[in-house]
């Protein structure tokens, strides 16, 4: 007998901005719809694990799209004469999701993303906290400076074996490499110049510093960082996690991509909070979650320092 | 001794070591077919120069001299950031050098042509994570 995901893909049109996008999603389950976004660069792949667990689809309806130009979605007809190159803005972005969210009648869904996907949260918390009913912030954080550079769409230099691999080293070292490699695997595969593009989001059009202290409380915002994200890290959550009112700061030993580089150890973070929010479900959408506890690990090592060694010495190979 | 390993002395004979390693890795070949390049892994106040012949390292000077003709791009870091970075299981913030270089953590600069250093990155990532195998 053939084996098959449980996972759908489908192409919903959505109009955002006097546009409309041929966007492509995927889901699986039933219940309080949970809507995922991606990473910079990134598509509704990194997802997979998630969309395929019968603990988490038998109380959510999960829910991953790509963003226009990412992954299967294609970008708009004419983009080949754009005249500036591709910057995602928070505005878009924001109102995209919403407009996404329309496009498939969800009744106050969940929105979980991550990295950049995260930080948008806080925006969704700002602009639009009638709409949703809790979001969860993976590696999110109020400002994420320093992405935004030229070399990850330059033509001198192969975008994709570039992009990915500036990006690794945010994954923690003892995530399995089947899922590491694979992630790789998804930033190569980025259109060219749309990582750097999204980046414009995360580190230039972003910053919320001064802002998140006005989000309501109306909904509940869940953060959660590994230890290893050195973009978004435990401590740029934490300080952002303070300033925002109802909400939760879990700190876990994974990287910046928990859905894909760990789905096991993102299970254990997870299920708490999915559980929490179908309990506090008003219209009780969800069965009963799991009992998960998240694993915590220790501080980094110290380390030595060398020598000088004055005589020039020369080795040939 | 924690559980991301011991400390290292990033010397001379430590980066002979490990360039061997580089040189008879299985993957290495196929990732540097293209890499040709000299470049500087900076350790402390010591320059140590690679000669990178098609993925593999020809040569290493200890030292800069006029006559090398200079490098076309340099790593540089104390040597605590590169013993912690070469450990079995690098601690948070060293365990790359996009971590290390990253503007928030300031531990690695990047210097010279990076151009170059782009070209090849992939190739490079996959040597320096060779240096957690020496």
């Amino acid at each position: 007998m053939n084996k098959h995901d449980q996972i759908v893909g489908r192409y919903v049109y959505v109009t955002c901005q006097g546009k409309t996008y041929r966007t492509y999603y995927e889901e699986a389950g039933e219940g309080i719809p949970l809507v995922c976004l991606h990473t910079a660069g990134a598509d509704g792949r990194e997802y997979r694990h998630q969309l395929n667990d019968t603990d988490i689809t038998a109380n959510f309806r999960v829910i991953a799209f790509d963003l226009p130009r990412h992954g299967k979605s294609l970008p708009p007809a004419g983009w080949h004469l754009e005249e500036e190159e591709y910057k995602l803005t928070t505005s878009f972005y924001s109102e995209f999701i919403l407009e996404f969210c329309r496009a498939l009648e969800l009744d106050k869904p969940v929105v979980m993303g991550q990295s950049m996907g995260g930080n948008i949260c806080l925006d969704l918390a700002l602009r639009y906290e009638n709409e949703y009913s809790a979001l969860i912030a993976l590696e999110g954080c109020d400002h994420s400076p320093g992405w935004h550079i030229d070399p990850l769409h330059h033509p001198h230099i192969h975008g994709g074996e570039a992009v990915a691999t500036s990006v690794f080293g945010l994954m923690a070292p003892d995530s399995p490499d089947e899922y590491r490699w694979e992630t790789w695997w998804y930033y190569a595969q980025g259109g060219p110049g749309i990582f750097k593009g999204d980046l414009y989001f995360y580190s230039v059009d972003s910053d919320f510093r001064d802002k998140v202290h006005k989000i309501s409380g109306k909904v509940p915002v869940y953060f959660l960082t590994g230890e290893y994200d050195f973009a978004c890290t435990p401590e740029m959550t934490q300080r952002t996690a303070e300033k925002v009112k109802n909400s939760e700061c879990v700190i876990f030993g994974g990287g910046h991509f928990p859905t894909s580089e760990d789905p096991e150890k993102f299970k254990e973070v997870i299920m708490p909070i999915l559980r929490k929010i179908v309990q506090n479900d008003p219209k009780r959408r969800g069965g009963s979650a799991g009992n998960w506890s998240p694993r915590r690990q220790d501080g980094p090592a110290s380390g030595s320092r060398g020598e000088r060694s004055s005589d020039r010495r020369v080795i040939d190979l | 001794m924690s559980k991301y390993g011991s400390r290292k002395s990033i010397d001379l004979e430590w980066i002979e070591r490990w360039a061997r390693r580089v040189n008879e890795d299985r993957v290495m070949p196929k990732l540097g077919r293209f890499f040709n390049a000299r470049f500087v892994l900076g350790v402390d106040d010591v320059d140590y120069l690679l000669h990178m012949r098609e993925g593999k390292v020809a040569k290493i000077s200890e030292g800069l001299e006029p006559s090398d003709f200079g490098y076309e791009f340099a790593l540089r870091a104390p040597s605590s950031a590169w013993s912690k970075f070469s450990q079995k299981t690098p601690p948070p913030m060293f365990n790359d050098i996009w971590a290390m270089a990253h503007p928030l953590h300031k531990q690695l600069r990047i210097e010279g042509n990076q151009l170059t250093f782009w070209q090849n990155m992939r190739a490079m990532h996959w040597m320096l994570s060779l240096m957690r195998e020496v």
